[in-house]
C-alpha cells in the first residue's frame, strides 16, 4: 500500500514538475508534440542509432543509460570503442525498454525508435516523461533527426548538428560531382553481403541509399524488405563487379576470395571483395559515420576520381564527432590494399 | 498375408531418381539442358563456371534434399506406428525442438557448419532422451510419450527463446532466425558427410526392420508373445530415428510437417503394411522436399526459405491429394 501511494505521488510530481518546467515544445519525427524541460541533464536512450547522434551533438556526457545498435555487452565493442566511450559498460543496456527501469533512472527525456517503441512511448508520455521518437531509416531522415534532437539539447548542439549537416552534403555532393562521369555511364555493380555469404541487402536498406551516393548500383535494389537470403547461383547471373561485406558477423573477404565456388565472379577475380572497416559505430546503418560510408565506398568504387581525400576526413570526424583521436593502426583500417 | 491386391512399390521408388535427376537442370543461372547433359556425363565442352554449378552447388544441395526428406518421412511413419498414434512426428516428440535449440546454441557460439550439425544432434538426443525418462518413470503409455514430447518440446522452445534474447540483433539473430525458417541454401559437399552417413545407416536399419514395425504397431504384449524384445526394439527405433531427424533438421532446419503427412499419403497409396509404408514414404518425402527446394531456390531471385514453401504448397498439396486417395478407398465421403 505504501508502495501504491509512493508511486501515485511520485507519478504526481513527474507530471507536476513536467508541466511546470514545459517551456518549449517540438514536434518529433512521429509527429507527437512534446514538452521539454528548459534544459536536458539527462538523457536515456533506447534508440541504438540515436544514442551516437547524442555522442555527436557534444551531449555523450548526459547520457544515463543508452542502447547502441547491434551491441549486448561492453565486451563486444571495439577497443576504438572501448577507449571512446569508458563508462560503457554502465550505460550499455539492449532489447525490449523497461518503463520503469527508465522512469527509475529518472531522465529528463527519452529517446526512442518510431518503428519499435510506439506502444513504450506512450506509457512513458502518460507518465509525465517526454519521450522524442526519432526515425532514421533515409539520409535526409537521419540529418533531420539530428537537427530535432539539437533543437531539444540547446544552442552548443544545434551549432554542432548545423556543421554536421554541412560537413554531411559537402561530402555526399563532392563524391557526387567527382563520380558522376562515370557513374552515369558506366557505374559500379555492387554487392552488398550481411551476416553470411548468402545474405544480401534489400533495396530499401540504408546501405542501397550509400551505394548509390558513392555512385555505385546495388545488384539487389530490385529485392525488397530487409535482408535477402539469395543463392550462389543468382550470384554468379548477377556478377557484380564489387563485394562488399558489412562490418559485423563472421564473413570475411576470404571466405569468398579463397572458395573454389566462388572464382568464376568478376569480384572475386579482380580481388575486389571487401569488408567494411568498423572503428565505433557500423558505417552502414543510419549513424553519423554513414557519412564516411559513403566517402568509402566512392573511393573504393573509383579511386582515380574521388578528390577527397579519406583518412583526412576519417581523422576529422572522429576527432569532430566523436572526440577521439584515432591511432595510425585505426586509420589504417580504412586503408584498401 | 492377405490375398489383397497392392500397387507395387516400385514407381515410388523410381520417381525420386526421375525428380532427382530434373532438379539438377533447374537453376537461376539458365543452362542450357545440353550442356547440363555433358558436365553430368563428364563430356568436355561445358565452361568451369557450369561443371561447378551443377557438379558442386545443385548436386549437394539436391542430394541433401532428398536425404531430409526421406528421413524425415520415414522417421514419421516408423515413430507413427511405435507410439500407436497417427498425430506423432519427430516434432511432436520434442526431437525438432532440442535440434532447433542445439543449432541456436552453436550458432550464437560459433558459425562452423559441423559445430551446428553436432550441437544440433546432441540436443536432439537429449530431448529423445528426457522423453524416454518420462516415459520409463510413468509406464511408457503413448500418451505418457505424446505429453512428454510436448512438454520438452516447450521447454526446448523457451530455451530457444532465450537464446534468441541474447543473440546479437545484428549478425547472430537474422541468421538463427533464417536458420530455423528452414532451407538448405548454401549447401556444399563439405556439410554433407554426416547427413550421408546418418541418412544411409538410419534408412538401411529402417528398410531391415521395417516388418517389425507392423508388429509393433500392434500391443506390447502380442509383440512379446511373437518373441520380439520389444523394449530394445522400440528404443533402438527411436534412438535412430531421433538421430536421423537430427541430421537432417540440423542441416536444413525444422520443416517437421512432412513427417506428419508424407507416411499418411503413402499408406493412402500402398495400405497400411509397413513393408511398402516405408520405402513408399522415403521416396515421398525425398520428392517432395527435392520439389519444394528446387521452387525455393529458382521461383524468385531471392531464396525462398523451405519452411515457408512446405507449409504454403506442401500441405494444401498433400491434404488434397490425402482426400482424394481416401475417398477413393471409400474411407471418407
Amino acid at each position: 500500500m505504501r508502495r501504491i501511494t509512493f508511486a501515485v505521488i511520485a507519478v504526481a510530481l513527474l507530471a507536476w514538475t513536467g508541466i511546470a518546467q514545459s517551456e518549449r515544445t517540438i514536434v518529433d519525427q512521429a509527429g507527437y508534440e512534446v514538452s521539454l524541460p528548459d534544459s536536458i541533464e539527462s538523457i536515456a536512450s533506447v534508440y541504438g542509432i540515436g544514442t551516437y547522434f547524442v555522442y555527436s551533438l557534444g551531449a555523450g556526457d548526459r547520457l544515463t543509460t543508452a542502447y547502441y545498435i547491434g551491441l549486448k555487452s561492453a565486451a563486444q565493442a571495439t577497443a576504438t570503442m572501448q577507449r571512446w566511450e569508458p563508462r560503457l559498460s554502465d550505460l550499455l543496456s539492449f532489447g525490449d525498454p523497461n518503463v520503469e527501469e527508465l522512469v527509475a533512472g529518472g531522465a529528463d527525456v527519452v529517446l526512442a525508435d518510431a518503428s519499435q517503441h510506439e506502444a513504450v512511448a506512450a506509457q512513458l508520455r502518460e507518465l509525465g516523461i517526454p519521450v522524442v521518437l526519432l526515425s532514421a531509416e533515409h539520409p535526409d531522415a537521419m540529418k533531420e533527426a539530428i537537427q530535432l534532437l539539437a533543437t531539444a539539447l540547446g544552442e552548443e548542439a544545434q551549432r554542432r548538428a548545423d556543421a554536421f549537416v554541412d560537413a554531411y552534403d559537402r561530402v555526399i555532393s563532392c563524391v557526387a560531382a567527382d563520380v558522376s562521369p562515370i557513374a552515369d555511364t558506366a557505374p559500379v555493380r555492387v554487392l552488398f553481403l550481411g551476416t553470411s555469404a548468402s545474405t544480401a541487402i534489400g533495396g530499401e536498406m540504408y546501405q542501397t541509399n550509400l551505394i548509390e551516393a558513392a555512385g555505385g548500383v546495388s545488384v539487389t535494389e530490385g529485392l525488397s524488405g530487409g535482408w535477402n537470403e539469395v543463392n550462389l547461383e543468382q550470384i554468379l547471373r548477377w556478377d557484380p563487379d564489387v563485394i562488399l561485406i558489412a562490418p559485423y558477423g563472421p564473413v570475411q573477404p576470404s571466405d569468398l576470395l579463397e572458395h573454389a565456388d566462388w572464382q568464376s565472379l568478376q569480384a572475386v577475380q579482380a580481388g575486389r571483395v571487401v569488408r567494411m572497416p568498423r572503428l565505433i559505430a557500423p558505417m552502414d546503418t543510419p549513424v553519423p559515420e554513414s557519412m564516411l560510408g559513403v566517402l568509402w565506398m566512392a573511393t573504393l568504387f573509383y579511386p582515380e576520381v574521388v578528390t577527397l581525400d579519406l583518412a583526412d576526413e576519417v581523422v576529422a570526424f572522429y576527432a569532430t564527432y566523436y572526440g577521439v583521436t584515432l591511432t595510425d593502426e585505426e586509420i589504417a583500417a580504412f586503408a584498401f590494399q | 498375408m492377405t490375398p489383397e491386391k497392392r500397387p507395387p512399390v516400385w514407381p515410388i521408388v523410381l520417381l525420386p531418381a526421375g525428380v532427382f535427376l530434373a532438379a539438377l537442370f533447374l537453376g537461376r543461372y539458365g543452362i542450357r539442358i545440353g550442356d547440363t547433359v555433358r558436365v553430368l556425363l563428364g563430356l568436355d565442352g561445358p565452361s568451369d563456371v557450369f561443371r561447378s554449378l551443377i557438379l558442386r552447388v545443385r548436386l549437394p544441395r539436391v542430394l541433401a534434399a532428398a536425404c531430409v526428406g526421406a528421413n524425415l518421412a520415414v522417421v514419421g511413419a516408423g515413430f507413427q506406428g511405435l507410439f500407436r498414434n497417427p498425430l506423432v512426428d519427430s516434432r511432436i516428440l520434442g526431437v525438432s525442438s532440442g535440434a532447433a535449440f542445439g543449432a541456436a546454441l552453436a550458432l550464437l557460439l560459433t558459425h562452423e557448419g559441423i559445430t551446428v550439425q553436432m550441437s544440433a544432434f546432441a540436443f536432439a538426443m537429449a530431448a529423445i532422451g528426457l522423453v524416454m525418462l518420462i516415459g520409463f518413470r510413468f509406464g511408457s503409455s503413448t500418451l505418457v510419450l505424446v505429453i512428454g514430447g510436448i512438454l520438452v518440446g516447450a521447454l526446448f522452445n523457451s530455451l530457444l527463446g532465450l537464446i534468441k534474447y541474447v543473440a546479437d540483433p545484428l549478425s547472430t539473430l537474422p541468421t538463427i532466425t533464417y536458420w530455423l525458417l528452414g532451407g538448405l541454401n548454401a549447401t556444399q559437399w563439405a556439410d554433407l558427410p554426416a547427413l550421408l552417413a546418418t541418412s544411409a545407416v538410419g534408412l538401411s536399419f529402417f528398410l531391415v526392420l521395417r516388418w517389425r514395425l507392423n508388429v509393433l504397431t500392434v500391443s506390447d504384449a502380442e509383440a512379446t508373445a511373437l518373441g520380439l524384445r520389444v523394449r530394445f526394439l522400440r528404443g533402438a527405433f527411436v534412438v535412430v530415428g531421433a538421430l536421423m531427424v537430427a541430421a537432417s533438421v540440423s542441416m536444413a532446419g525444422t520443416i517437421g510437417w512432412i513427417g506428419l503427412v508424407v507416411p499418411h499419403v503413402a499408406r493412402a497409396l500402398t495400405g497400411p503394411d509397413y513393408r511398402t509404408v516405408v520405402p513408399a514414404s522415403a521416396a515421398l518425402g525425398a520428392c517432395t522436399v527435392i520439389v519444394l527446394d528446387t521452387i525455393a531456390r529458382t521461383a524468385l531471385p531471392t531464396e525462398i526459405p523451405l519452411g515457408i514453401l512446405t507449409g504454403l504448397i506442401g500441405v494444401p498439396a498433400f491434404f488434397l491429394l490425402l482426400v482424394r486417395f481416401l475417398r477413393a478407398r471409400g474411407e471418407i465421403r
